[in-house]
């Protein structure tokens, strides 16, 4: 009696697959299975057939799983478990698979561990346990499994790599994650891993290294309109628009409704002065993303390319409605605004866009022009002086500070910025100098106000474009 | 005593027919309807539904509406549902307009029976949603059934020396309802005093009998007794033939609510427009279809409505409040501003109105204005609307980029309410940039626990899992702000990309 009770809970770690591995506990459940016939041959062949019959509708379970029928799967699942008490390997494993694709991953973790108790030796079910526990955020505990199943292989598998490789990611360490990427990708190329290495690069901010990777990945699989539209933004971050631009088009070609890529390549045409035609991408992007706080600043700041200001404020405020927290859209608004002539509220947006940002000169210089406006002269130089003080190389601060001052009569002030200005002005290349023609204008005029004194008025509103 | 009466001075008119009734307690004509206009209610407007009507609605249809039919369902309006493209510009988007507690769309009025019916979702129909009530903690208990009819009427019985005046169930209403001016009072005080809808009821139909069914006040008056006593497909049949006598507005206003408690927009819009036709320039018509255009989420189709109430009256407030309130959602703050500032005029002063002003002085540019705006509200807040006023001061700070007043302000918002979602919400996000990553999603979970029709806390705590790696916590909080809002495009990519985690080996 003690026996049976023994052998009824001890054979539950054997499967089919592996019944010579453990014989004892096997012979014992060949006993209690076949209890009138002891003849060792008899027991085997009765095992082979219950073999069998375990794995006999498994090709029924893959097909119906394959075809994403889950609740027929589920179903056929529940009665092969149901006839072997629970006792087969890969019904738990597909019924685990169907737990994750309906986002219960706790659930198909245990799952996935009784597969694993079911069958230690088979590494496609720790992999699975190693994945759940990366899925849950348990990265250590979920690299330990992975390194239990790379022991168990023997040979390179490219997925325990790359996961390991995802796991130090989460983890923040980020070399062993590029170290792990590698090691994927020396057994087997995939566009994911390439994808998460230059995240990796990204995340570290060396915006190069992410290029190569994905140019990389680009020469495996040409046509992946996401690595294009990668590639795009990175470029884009690192200042070379007209290759991001190359890269975006390219993807919109494969793709011409991903939002990402119309905002970006949008945004490229505008910096070109081509409105009209990037207002017509972002209505192609704000169908799909209406409440996207970034579009509606784009549409907003093309409205003000073409200088209809009161919908430019319009778009601006919705985007800034949705957004709060974003400091350009606060920045442009304090442009918009300074354009039309209402420096008071140009004041709130620039003081709130610092807030926000403490960091962007440029908006400092505003400031000081805002403040010019306001008659405030003394804040208003102290904004150009800080605004100096961050970023002493640009020409533009000068030229401003040079001409608020002029306004309020310090000459000698004004002249000494303005050379500070001159000398930064000669070393400047001529497609800059070209940029904005308003600036050498200007410029003249203040020497010429300077040399004869008497033709100049109201100057900073053109230079501030 | 009849002047006392014309002049609303009811206690004292009650003083004296009590004493005329002393002397004389036969005397029949001093069986006054002061009693009863004391005790009066516009029966016209609707009353909260209580617990157990919302947990055991006998008279839905189907557990899930077809869209646009049901007001338990306001996210599924018709029109969306067929167009299919939310711009956001004509119709309802929920990234523009917030949502009141209950999941209905923000409309620029507090109107009864509005803010508590539990919008769809998985909390729908809960024993706790039912009871949270729509006010906030401390002061709301869940409504019982015909809640204000009953506590108002216990309230006199209670004040009353001596005794109810009328003891009805004492009465011979037979021998009444042969009197027919004197039945008519006393219904009245029957229903408005005793709030016995049973006796109503019998008394009603014994002088309809009388009437040889022709009368259609008393038919009115027994459909309004079957309304009370929830028996509201008999109620119709009242009100129908009692509008085939003599359509009155009083009547057509009743027959709508009745259609609105069974859940039926689109028949209770129908007898509005019919009564529209019979009573042009009846306001409380145009009203009531707006009203219903509100609740389906139908905004933009209650706008020319209000309009033309304000052309008939120019100064109905709750037309005024809610074209301020949809111009101010549409990005028109300026014009809102002048709607709030001709509510101010007219002599409405309290926390909402400041408040409002407060905000679209804010988003109009005229800084000079808010705060003072928002101080007047802040004086004349009590408990239940200061976390609201502390929100909206939070968010202006926002605005201006004074991160630390922000904080300081939602802080006070919480400490007044602590289930106050909205704040908590944005808490979280301010935690989140200053770091503090625990703090923040603490505040996420406090708030999407509190407010489950809002989809941002429920997508903040999304996408902060999602970044931490913890792609199940994810899934689960995306799953619900894509319920609360399915057309959420950021939710949708969120979840196409936990998909993509699931799916891959």
């Amino acid at each position: 009696m003690g026996r049976g009770a023994d052998s009824d809970s001890d054979p539950d770690v054997e499967d089919d697959d592996y019944y010579g591995a453990s014989a004892k506990a096997s012979t014992s459940a060949a006993a209690r299975r076949a209890p009138l016939t002891s003849t060792a041959g008899n027991s085997q062949a009765q095992k082979a057939s219950k073999a069998i019959a375990r794995e006999r509708r498994n090709y029924h379970i893959h097909r119906l799983y394959v075809r994403q029928e889950h609740k027929e799967c589920l179903a056929v699942i529940e009665e092969v478990l149901g006839e072997f008490g629970g006792l087969c390997e890969y019904p738990i494993y597909v019924r685990a698979l169907i737990k994750r694709h309906e986002g219960k991953i706790a659930e198909s973790l245990t799952l996935f561990q009784a597969a694993t108790a079911l069958n230690p030796h088979n590494v496609a079910n720790l992999k699975q346990v190693g994945r759940s526990l990366y899925l849950l955020g348990r990265h250590r505990a979920a690299i330990d499994v992975y390194d239990e199943a790379q022991n168990a292989v023997g040979a390179d598998d490219w997925e325990i790599w790359h996961n390991k490789g995802l796991c130090y990611m989460y983890l923040k360490q980020f070399d062993e994650s590029v170290e792990c990427f590698k090691g994927a990708n020396d057994i087997q190329r995939h566009d994911t891993t390439y994808a998460q290495m230059g995240k990796v690069y990204a995340l570290q901010e060396k915006y190069n290294e992410a290029v190569d990777v994905y140019l990389e990945a680009l020469e495996f699989s040409p046509e992946n309109p996401e690595v294009l539209t990668t590639i795009g933004l990175l470029y884009l971050r690192m200042g070379e628009s007209f290759r991001a631009f190359d890269y975006l088009g390219n993807s919109l070609t494969h793709d011409p409704r991903d939002p990402k890529a119309i905002l970006a390549a949008g945004s490229i045409i505008q910096d070109n002065q081509d409105v009209d035609v990037a207002l017509i991408k972002y209505r192609v992007a704000a169908t799909q993303t209406p409440n996207s706080a970034q579009l509606w600043n784009n549409i907003g700041m093309c409205f003000f390319g073409k200088r209809r200001y009161i919908a430019a404020i319009a778009c601006l405020k919705r985007a800034l409605y949705l957004d709060p927290f974003e400091w350009i859209i606060a920045y442009n608004l304090g442009l918009v605004h300074l354009n039309t002539g209402q420096a008071a509220s140009a004041f709130h947006f620039f003081s709130s866009s610092i807030n926000l940002k403490p960091d962007f000169p440029s908006a400092y210089m505003y400031l000081a022009v805002t403040l010019a406006k306001l008659d405030d002269h003394d804040n208003a130089c102290a904004a150009y002086e800080k605004a100096i003080e961050m970023d002493p190389g640009d020409h533009l601060f000068h030229l401003n500070y040079a001409l608020t001052l002029y306004v309020a009569g310090e000459k000698e002030r004004c002249v000494e910025r303005l050379e500070v200005f001159e000398g930064l002005w000669k070393g400047l290349d001529d497609e800059t100098k070209n940029v904005d023609d308003e600036v050498p204008k200007m410029r003249g005029l203040v020497r010429k106000a300077l040399g004869m004194s008497d033709v100049f008025g109201g100057g900073e509103r053109s230079a501030v474009l | 005593m009849h002047h006392l009466n014309a002049t609303r001075d009811y206690d004292a008119c009650i003083d004296l027919c009590t004493k005329m009734l002393e002397k004389n307690p036969y005397d029949q004509q001093a069986w006054t309807r002061a009693l009863t206009a004391k005790n009066w209610i516009d029966e016209t407007e609707m009353e909260e539904e209580g617990v157990a009507e919302i947990m055991m609605d006998e008279n839905a249809t189907a557990q899930v509406a077809r869209p646009g039919t049901s007001f338990a369902r306001p996210n599924t309006s018709a029109s969306r549902a067929g167009g299919g493209v939310a711009t956001g510009l004509s119709s309802f988007n929920q990234g523009m307009r917030p949502m009141t507690r209950a999941g209905a769309p923000m409309t620029g009025f507090a109107r009864p029976a509005t803010a508590a019916r539990p919008s769809t979702g998985s909390s729908r129909d809960t024993i706790e949603t039912a009871f949270r009530g729509s006010g906030r903690p401390g002061t709301s208990r869940p409504v019982s059934s015909a809640a204000r009819l009953t506590r108002l009427g216990t309230a006199t019985q209670l004040s009353e020396p001596g005794g109810p005046f009328i003891d009805v169930d004492k009465l011979d209403l037979r021998k009444y309802a042969q009197k027919d001016a004197l039945a008519r009072a006393l219904i009245e005080y029957i229903m408005h005093h005793d709030r016995n809808p049973k006796k109503a009821v019998e008394l009603a139909s014994l002088a309809t009998v009388n009437a040889n069914f022709k009368d259609w006040w008393w038919k009115e008056r027994l459909g309004v007794a079957y309304y009370q006593l929830g028996m509201y497909r008999d109620a119709e049949k009242q009100f129908k033939s009692s509008l085939k006598d003599q359509p009155m507005i009083k009547t057509v206003l009743q027959l709508a609510k009745v259609y609105i408690r069974i859940d039926q927009p689109a028949a209770a819009m129908a007898t509005y427009v019919k009564g529209a036709e019979l009573f042009p320039g009846e306001t409380s018509m145009l009203l009531g279809q707006a009203r219903i255009h509100d609740a389906l989420n139908d905004m933009h189709l209650g706008v020319p409505l209000y309009k033309e109430v304000l052309k008939w009256d120019a100064s109905n407030v709750e037309a005024i409040a809610c074209l301020a309130a949809n111009h101010f959602y549409t990005d028109q703050p300026e014009i809102a501003l002048r709607f709030y500032r001709r509510l101010l005029m007219m002599g409405v002063n309290n926390t909402e109105l400041w408040n409002n002003l407060g905000l679209c002085c804010f988003y109009a540019s005229q800084y000079d204005m808010t705060l003072a705006c928002f101080e007047r509200a802040i004086k004349m807040a009590d408990d239940e609307e200061a976390p609201d006023v502390w929100f909206n001061v939070g968010q202006v700070a926002i605005g201006i980029g004074d991160l630390g007043l922000a904080y300081q302000a939602l802080k006070i918002a919480v400490s007044v309410d602590s289930t106050h979602a909205e704040s908590f919400n944005n808490l979280g996000v301010l935690e989140l940039r200053k770091g503090n990553v625990e703090a923040g999603r603490a505040n996420f979970e406090k708030a999407s626990r509190e407010a489950e029709h809002a989809f941002e806390p429920a997508y903040n705590h999304a996408l902060l899992a999602f970044k931490t790696g913890e792609f199940q916590e994810a899934y689960e909080r995306v799953e619900k702000a894509l319920e609360c809002y399915p057309e959420h495009a950021d939710s949708v990519e969120l979840k196409k990309q936990l998909k993509k985690h699931f799916t891959l080996l």
